[in-house]
């Protein structure tokens, strides 16, 4: 990160705004099945139902970490933000299985890359709920975080917008 | 400075749910805590980054506490890591 941005010099610097990795809909992590991510313990965010098994690149930056299950997911945006996105809940549980990566840790990407895909009907059918966290979890880093739940979204659609 | 070492026992090691409820535990202290796993080291109050640390089954992770309260802290999160880990 540039001085410049360091200084937060105008909102617009300070705002961000994050595109959806998934088709499907949005919905608050309250929704969310799993006090980890219903009581905001990763942090604050938003969940996403999915709609197809492909997850993408909200942003551009670095493969923080691709956990070996391929199930979860961590990135770190260009400005500094630290991306959790976990593909369904209890999911580390199926050890791989259904998960088919793009990417690997420290992989730079770009909005758009695809990153994952993930067969639902089989996560579903080894009873998993396949519900998406996505989760900022330098929480503590941003005065605002701002979901837009309640719609369909397609990939890249905004979801979030954060505020230094 | 007090330093414990720990070896994971759980099957699917340093995932997100541990790694959430380990910062939310460690967030309560004012030392400073770093995780440690063979060479690399990480702020242990960052989820990402002790995910980033990939810790599995049979890994044995350092922890380190410095600061005023780093008895105290400690103690929490042996307690933690027995209970969860």
């Amino acid at each position: 990160m540039g001085f410049m941005e360091k200084l937060g010099l105008n909102n617009r610097e300070k705002e961000l705004i994050i595109g959806s990795p998934m088709k499907g809909e949005v919905c608050p992590l309250t929704e969310v099945n799993d006090p980890v991510f219903g009581e905001k313990i990763l942090g604050d965010g938003l969940a996403i139902k999915p709609l197809a098994g492909r997850l993408v690149a909200p942003v551009n930056g670095t493969v923080g970490m691709l956990f070996d299950t391929k199930h979860a997911i961590s990135l770190i945006s260009e400005q500094g933000t630290e991306i959790l996105i976990h593909v369904g809940l209890d999911t580390v549980n199926l050890k791989g299985k259904f998960y088919k990566s793009f990417v690997k840790t420290g992989d730079k990407i770009k909005e758009g890359d695809l990153l994952l895909e993930f067969d639902m009907e089989q996560i579903k059918a080894a009873g998993y709920d396949v519900i998406t966290p996505v989760i900022i979890c330098n929480t503590a880093a941003y005065s605002e975080i701002n979901p837009i739940t309640g719609k369909r979204v397609e990939e890249l659609e905004k979801i979030l917008i954060i505020k230094k | 400075m007090k330093e414990i070492k720990y070896v994971i026992k759980d099957e699917v090691g340093i995932h997100a749910r541990p790694a959430g409820l380990f910062v939310k535990a460690a967030g309560k202290f004012n030392c400073m805590i770093k995780m440690k796993k063979d060479t690399a080291d990480v702020d242990a109050k960052s989820i990402l980054g002790i995910m980033s640390l990939g810790v599995k089954k049979g890994d044995e992770i350092t922890i380190t506490f410095d600061g005023s309260d780093e008895a105290e802290a400690s103690d929490t999160i042996t307690a933690f890591l027995v209970e969860n880990l």
